[in-house]
């Protein structure tokens, strides 16, 4: 069996007398697409943000590759190979598509400000690297045609398509995304599908993603969990989980009742 | 450095702008040249200014507070240990102050270096916030500066402040220190720091979510900003040769935001652009100081009238040219060319 690559153990938030996620415990293998989903308000981006560093859980443990990642800061984080996007998509307005990308190499920038201001030849080296790197990138989810629009220039899908080259231009071993086909037609939903399978082939990812579309994610992900009111009610392979009723019950409300 | 089109067409342009400068320094009357000087220490102090408010996004209103600090630092330096003993008749001066003498170059960059280390610790504290707030807590720090001025007697010979300092700055010294700033400042724009600055500008959890320390980027935009706002106080205390607690106001900080927001934030040929325009259209809004009869109505001179105007200006600027002149555009050579091949910009 591939190896474990993520792995929360008991985690818990609260905010105040407030406890959005109670114990969760999940474990994502290599190679895999991972799903995380339940109704509103169950916790599910504050699981989110628990693992990418942006809240420090209560209590419990998060284990990425062996290492202890619980209370690291998020760009830490990232340089150790996590990337995400978010739910609404937070691109940098102002730069170009290929702006938004070249972020993304930032946190292994191979020259220093005195380079910069210089202009030294490492400069022109790795600038131009970069640029090369950005741009492959950019060919490899066909967008590189539209390397110097600016990003809120963009129609929705391909934004959503460049929030999530640049989330892998930091070289993510595990690629979190929160809600990718949120707001999104029926074709774009399954063009993202296809995408999403694309680059966890090309790129080697491992994928795990919150999502609401039940469509999309039954016919993506290999393992689902469920989180209802901060608690992990039911985890297994899609069809186990379209069949559980503890999950029916969380979204249709108990039937006997 | 690359010799390339572009890089060799920017050398000439600065060959060009310091032919102006000597041709201005024997040929431009005394009072145009000393509008220049301003001009160009003004370049100077609002192109950082930018660098923080516009390129990185964090609005800030402490250019006041470095000013002070980098005239203090210098005026402390350039003047002779005999002067400052005749001129601190409150308390004398603390003596390993009162001793040191150097010339103006050393003291400029002292002084440069000084206000950029104040900055570094002042980022600490001040970048835990944002927004707002951010505006609220670095306006506080050109108020304490203020306050800290008036009441270290032994240093700054407080209220009385510093008098007779020698006149260094000439429009040579402006010219040199302003292409300076220029250059560093737009060279760490079009780097990847620049880049770094742009994103945690339009959206600071996103740039934290690829991997960008935020905290040290705003750092490396406020520090190199304090530079050069340091090293311009030091030029303006040399030009004014008297500092003292009340010279350098929040109305400096008010003048330089007009100017980059003119210019348009981000943008620093913009920048380049409003200080002329700004710093000679409030000469040339002398007039409107001056008393006047309109129609028969006499006006009597009326003090800060220009401010009056300014305030208008800007308010008329924020409702019909919200970007500014330049907006975040940059003038290149790329732009011109490919205007005149028609391309597409």
């Amino acid at each position: 069996m591939s190896e474990v690559i993520l792995k929360c153990d008991k985690l818990t938030m609260r905010f105040g007398g407030l406890t959005a996620v109670r114990d969760f415990s999940i474990e994502i293998k290599e190679h895999m697409i991972f799903g995380l989903i339940g109704p509103n308000g169950a916790g599910k981006t504050t699981a989110f943000n628990m693992i990418t560093g942006n809240l420090t859980p209560t209590e419990g443990k998060i284990h990425f590759y062996g290492q202890d990642i619980t209370g690291l800061k998020p760009y830490k984080i990232v340089s150790l190979g996590m990337a995400r996007t978010f739910q609404n998509i937070r691109l940098f307005s102002n730069l170009s598509v290929l702006g938004n990308v070249l972020t993304g190499f930032h946190h292994k920038l191979k020259y220093n400000l005195i380079d910069a201001i210089l202009r030294t030849p490492r400069f022109y080296k790795y600038e131009n690297e970069m640029k090369e790197a950005g741009m492959a990138l950019l060919e490899s989810v066909r967008l590189a045609d539209k390397a110097d629009f600016k990003a809120s220039e963009l129609p929705y899908g391909e934004r959503r398509k460049v929030e999530i080259a640049r989330a892998l231009a930091t070289g993510p071993k595990l690629l979190l995304l929160d809600e990718p086909a949120a707001g999104m037609n029926p074709q774009e939903t399954l063009d993202l599908m296809y995408f999403i399978r694309e680059i966890k082939d090309k790129f080697n990812l491992t994928v795990f993603l919150i999502e609401h579309d039940m469509k999309f994610v039954m016919n993506l992900c290999e393992t689902i969990a469920v989180l209802d009111h901060g608690v992990k009610i039911a985890e297994g392979k899609p069809e186990e989980i379209r069949t559980n009723p503890d999950v029916i019950k969380a979204y249709l409300g108990d039937i006997n009742a | 450095m690359k010799i390339d089109r572009n890089n060799i067409l920017t050398i000439l342009a600065i060959l060009v702008f310091f032919l102006f400068v000597w041709w201005g320094s024997n040929h431009l009357t005394a009072y145009a040249v000393r509008v220049w000087e301003d001009t160009l220490i003004f370049l100077m102090l609002s192109a950082g200014y930018n660098l923080i408010n516009g390129v990185t996004g964090q609005f800030s209103l402490e250019p006041n507070g470095f000013v002070a600090i980098g005239a203090y630092v210098t005026a402390i330096l350039i003047l002779t240990p005999a002067q400052k003993e005749s001129m601190f008749i409150i308390e004398p001066m603390v003596p390993w102050l009162a001793n040191l003498h150097m010339s103006f170059l050393p003291a400029l960059i002292i002084g440069g270096i000084v206000t950029a280390f104040v900055g570094f610790l002042l980022g600490f504290p001040v970048f835990r916030v944002r927004g707002d707030y951010l505006a609220i807590v670095t306006l506080g720090f050109g108020l304490t500066i203020r306050v800290v001025s008036n009441n270290t007697i032994t240093i700054t010979n407080g209220s009385l402040g510093l008098k007779g300092l020698p006149t260094y700055t000439n429009i040579w010294w402006c010219a040199v220190w302003a292409v300076i700033a220029m250059i560093v400042i737009m060279r760490i724009v079009d780097s990847a720091f620049g880049r770094a600055m742009k994103a945690v500008r339009d959206d600071e959890d996103a740039a934290i979510a690829m991997g960008i320390n935020t905290l040290w980027i705003k750092q490396i935009a406020f520090v190199t900003a304090a530079f050069f706002e340091g090293v311009g106080g030091g030029l303006l205390a040399s030009l004014i040769t008297i500092i003292s607690p009340t010279v350098f106001t929040f109305f400096l900080t008010f003048e330089l935001l007009i100017i980059i927001v003119v210019g348009g934030l981000g943008s620093m040929t913009g920048t380049a652009l409003a200080t002329v325009v700004v710093v000679w259209g409030s000469e040339l809004l002398r007039v409107v100081e001056q008393p006047m009869n309109i129609f028969g109505l006499h006006i009597p001179g009326i003090p800060g009238m220009r401010m009056v105007v300014f305030s208008i200006l800007l308010i008329i600027m924020m409702i019909f040219a919200r970007e500014g002149i330049m907006g975040q555009k940059e003038f290149s050579w790329d732009w011109i060319f490919n205007k005149i091949k028609g391309k597409r910009a």
